[in-house]
């Protein structure tokens, strides 16, 4: 089982495959510093798409060796981008990931009904693995990125997706927890009830592979001892490997406050497509970089 | 003593203080002669509200002696629905039967604002007790009368109405069944959505005194075979002793196959009052109006 992060990357170093990455845009330091300590690391074989001399530029700025990745010349965003995810549709690449071009372009090309990576009808959603000082395992959550208002569907696209994930990093059956601010099912809480719905699902076996339980707030989810306090029985029991958010805004908060206030590390990825695809915002570290690419490289694998 | 035929209901009752019926226009020999038979029994003192003379003529055509009730006269069926819930109100009466008038007339007397008996909020639903014959245990369901198609709030109502019925007929923890077109959750189908809610809550501690099942296909509900094969293994399954019905059309289909189907024993009673009302048909048999005084006599 993968317990911290840095056992990700230990892992999938040690699978001795070499992941193929196509990177869109890769202009800005960050990006080619993670990318290429994945390369000299062994596990990552990099397709660098964008300005040959921009690229250059910032490798002889940060002291990275150019001649560890394959560089494609395209100094135009857009073309750069569909070529990135053209690479990766027709199977010449195995992870396509995000540089220095706007999030809404870069997702554009990979919605592309025609050209791009999501099969049809397909949700996309964004799930992350969050390492935290205080907690004795990964927590993964969704959806920190992509859906703001995720609807039932939706819901049960984010529980089976993080269970993938879950899954690919040895936890055989995770505990789902799907968070709000109360254990009770109400309607004047709309979310409430979609998780309702959903635990009766997983126990008429329409959700499978995981324990899952909610409406609960953060401590049923993850402090044993909050459910004899509240006198709410869980099979959660405080030891959640998942959480499942209502909404963007609370699930983006919650990693960005750890992040910031309690020294989180985290690796995310883009849910649905059919390759992995890694989307960081720019002001994400190269550490955290670093460690999408691993995840990315650990869930391009065989299953 | 958790109870498992109706006739147990007229043993527990003869043990208890009698309570007063008042029977709204009972000047008919249907009426009359129900209360005479649950007085001369001796489960409840009756009180019928309606024209002396005509009531006088009843009892002698028919051999009963009019001193075993209280006689409060009244003109009309109107008034005699106004006037059996202010005996009611004045604590002149524990529970509600409705005799020769219309069932809108009774209704509209409980449901009225000012001199009804509802509390603020109440939802007033319909509650029945059968004892189907080739079942193991009586079994108590709704709404097969009032509500035709509720909603979530009115389910949980109808819900907790089942289980405070079985709490009165001595079965202290009910197993509910949740009925539904199907076990799944499909969340597009209300049927099977409202009841995996109301399970959940149920299992949330918002419902309580019970344990609730659903969605459930009725087969699940009475048959456990039926629900192991589906993969459903729950207690409820094969031993419920209520039925949440998702429409009316369901509830009431059920209600008529056990009376005139399977030719076995059922009564009834309105909740969500602040006394239970029977609500008999003059197409009820004469031991249905006895069980059904008997079983809001059971929970006034």
């Amino acid at each position: 089982m993968i317990k911290n992060l840095d056992e990700l990357a230990d892992h999938v170093i040690g699978s001795g495959r070499k992941t193929r990455i196509a990177v869109a845009v890769a202009e800005d330091t960050n990006t080619l510093s993670s990318i290429i300590r994945a390369v000299s690391e062994g596990f990552v074989h990099a397709i660098l798409i964008g300005s040959r001399q921009r690229i250059l530029d910032l490798c002889a700025q940060e002291e990275l060796n150019p001649k560890l990745v394959e560089i494609l010349d395209l100094p135009e965003e857009l073309n750069a981008t569909q070529t990135a995810v053209e690479m990766v549709r027709e199977g010449s690449a195995d992870v396509l990931m995000k540089g220095l071009v706007g999030t809404d372009k870069f997702l554009k090309a990979v919605l592309d009904k025609q050209k791009g990576l999501l099969p049809l009808k397909a949700v996309m959603s964004y799930v992350c693995a969050l390492q935290l000082p205080r907690y004795h395992k990964l927590l993964f959550i969704s959806d920190t990125a992509v859906l703001p208002n995720p609807d039932l569907e939706q819901k049960i696209a984010m529980v089976n997706y993080s269970v993938a994930m879950a899954r690919r990093f040895g936890i055989d059956k995770p505990r789902v927890a799907l968070i709000t601010a109360t254990e009770k099912v109400s309607t004047a809480m709309p979310n409430t009830l979609d998780y309702a719905l959903i635990c009766k699902m997983a126990e008429r076996g329409q959700i499978k592979n995981c324990i899952i339980d909610g409406p609960l707030d953060i401590f049923l989810a993850c402090d044993p001892t909050a459910g004899e306090v509240k006198g709410v029985q869980t099979p959660i029991a405080g030891d959640a490997d998942i959480l499942i958010f209502p909404n963007l805004e609370s699930a983006n908060s919650f990693y960005k406050g750890l992040m910031l206030f309690a020294g989180a590390g985290l690796a995310g990825l883009i849910q649905g497509t059919s390759k992995p695809v890694v989307v960081m915002s720019r002001s994400e570290s190269a550490a955290s970089k670093y460690y999408c690419i691993a995840l990315a490289c650990l869930m391009a694998g065989e299953q | 003593m958790q109870i498992t035929k109706l006739d147990q209901m007229f043993d527990i009752l003869k043990t208890r203080p009698k309570k007063r019926l008042v029977a709204a226009w009972a000047v008919d020999a249907h009426t009359i002669e129900a209360v005479n038979d649950a007085v001369q029994m001796g489960l409840v003192e009756g009180t019928l509200v309606g024209d002396q003379s005509t009531i006088n003529k009843v009892c002698a055509e028919h051999g009963i002696d009019p001193g075993s009730f209280r006689i409060v006269h009244v003109a009309n069926d109107l008034k005699a629905a106004s006037k059996a819930v202010a005996l009611i109100n004045a604590k002149e009466g524990d529970f509600l039967m409705k005799g020769l008038l219309s069932t809108d007339r009774y209704m509209k007397a409980i449901l009225n604002k000012e001199s009804g008996l509802m509390d603020n909020g109440a939802i007033l639903s319909h509650v029945t007790v059968a004892e189907p014959m080739n079942y193991h245990k009586l079994l108590i369901f709704g709404d097969v009368a009032i509500i035709p198609l509720p909603d979530l709030n009115q389910k949980i109502a109808i819900t907790n109405y089942l289980i405070r019925t079985a709490h009165f007929l001595g079965i202290e923890k009910p197993k509910v069944g949740l009925q539904a077109v199907s076990e799944q959750v499909l969340a597009k189908i209300p049927s099977c959505a409202e009841a995996a809610l109301i399970s959940k809550m149920a299992a949330r501690g918002q419902i309580k005194g019970a344990i609730v099942e659903g969605p459930l296909g009725f087969d699940l509900i009475i048959d456990k075979e039926s629900a192991l094969i589906k993969g459903v293994n729950s207690e409820v399954c094969g031993d419920a002793d209520c039925i949440l019905f998702p429409n009316i059309e369901a509830g009431n289909t059920f209600y008529k196959t056990v009376g005139k189907l399977l030719k076995s024993e059922l009564c009834a009673i309105v909740m969500g009052a602040r006394v239970p009302a029977v609500l008999t048909s003059r197409g009820d048999s004469e031991k249905s109006k006895l069980y059904s005084i008997a079983l809001a006599a059971m929970l006034a």
